[in-house]
């Protein structure tokens, strides 16, 4: 044998020497979910089995945002024992694709970290577009819309738009699209700074999520903009 | 020539196997996220230079914020993104720029909050701060 072909060998060896003292074995490292539309959590639960001989600790279970926690129910994981690490997201107002992670601290010196991915695809139930309407110090106080769009697999029927002041009115007309209105925004007058709230409440079967969009008339000195 | 060669090419796929092996066994813990462009980041020197230019938007959970932030700086999260957003868009005006901040240089919410708020609330100068609450507060022991 020549020396290439023993490097090759001795560097197979070394690959599978190092594969056969794996000791915690995952089940899935990365899990993808998809919510019911209005859910609160998304929960992922990551499976894990000691595949080697000797016990395996885990050290610590860190996640990557406040917003998600990870429940381990033991440390101390014995040759052939299984278990499983709960990963909660909580979904709050997040939307769209979101991904977290969950690092895993063990004594394995082979596998001393291991990190799973959550993923999680949250549905929107209405896209506000802009969610801030604003007129610029004696701007011409003409109507300004607010295009509200129903999220996929959502049936919004109507909405209902209040402002929190007189100083601003706001009308609802149904969109081109299906699903879709537009919210016309309109300030009394724009010769003085004001500011209103607009609460939106979406008739839907996707529960009574109440959303906010903003109209302000900015003050004097922000005009020269 | 053709044995020099022929080893030459054996020692490079040997030398590339732990980089290939790395690759797909260690994926997971490589960031395949693509980063933000530097232009909507902002270090910490230059957005305390923007002075009262700029709004600070703390987008760590409550109870974090609760226990201490930038001073001035306006809770924004998406936990209760629709309930925080108003209080955030009063403070706003056009010739002000937005500085987000999350707990360190690896949380991602920063990202989202900035993101959202240059897509929902259409606001252009949105900047994410280099290594977020972590190098505030490195700085503020300097």
């Amino acid at each position: 044998m020549n020396l290439p072909t023993k490097a090759l060998f001795g560097a197979l060896f070394l690959c599978t020497a190092t594969l056969a003292q794996a000791q915690l074995a995952w089940e899935k490292t990365e899990l993808e979910l998809n919510p019911a539309i209005g859910a609160d959590s998304a929960v992922a639960t990551f499976k894990y089995e000691n595949k080697g001989t000797k016990p395996v600790n885990i050290k610590a279970v860190r996640t990557s945002c406040g917003c998600t926690t990870a429940a381990l129910k033991k440390n101390d994981v014995a040759p052939g024992e299984k278990g499983e690490i709960e990963a909660t997201l909580k979904i709050g107002d997040r939307t769209g694709l979101q991904q977290k992670t969950v690092t895993v601290e063990t004594d394995d010196p082979e596998h001393p970290q291991t990190i799973l991915t959550l993923k999680a695809n949250i549905a929107q139930i209405l896209e506000l577009q802009p969610a801030l309407v604003f007129w610029q110090a004696n701007e011409e106080p003409k109507p300004k819309t607010i295009l509200a769009k129903a999220g996929k697999g959502v049936t919004i029927k109507n909405l209902e738009v209040t402002s929190s002041t007189p100083e601003f009115t706001a009308k609802v007309e149904p969109g081109s699209n299906a699903g879709e209105f537009r919210i016309l925004v309109q300030p009394r007058e724009t010769s003085h700074q004001a500011a209103a709230n607009l609460t939106i409440k979406p008739d839907s079967s996707a529960g009574t999520k109440v959303f906010t969009a903003s109209a302000r008339v900015m003050p004097p000195a922000t005009a020269a903009q | 020539m053709r044995a020099l060669l022929r080893q030459s090419g054996l020692l490079l796929a040997l030398a590339l196997l732990p980089a290939v092996g790395q690759a797909l066994y260690l994926r997971d813990k490589v960031s395949w996220q693509s980063p933000i462009p530097a232009s909507e980041m902002v270090a910490i020197a230059d957005a305390r230079g923007w002075g009262t230019n700029a709004i600070w938007i703390d987008a760590r959970p409550e109870a974090e914020f609760a226990q201490k932030h930038v001073p001035g700086a306006i809770l924004l999260n998406e936990d209760r993104w629709n309930e925080l957003l108003p209080q955030m868009l009063a403070a706003w005006s056009p010739e002000k720029r937005v500085v987000v901040y999350c707990g360190s240089e690896s949380c991602g919410s920063s990202r989202e909050v900035a993101r959202r708020l240059r897509k929902e609330a259409q606001i252009k100068d949105v900047f994410v701060l280099e290594g977020g609450w972590e190098a505030w507060l490195a700085g503020e022991k300097k």
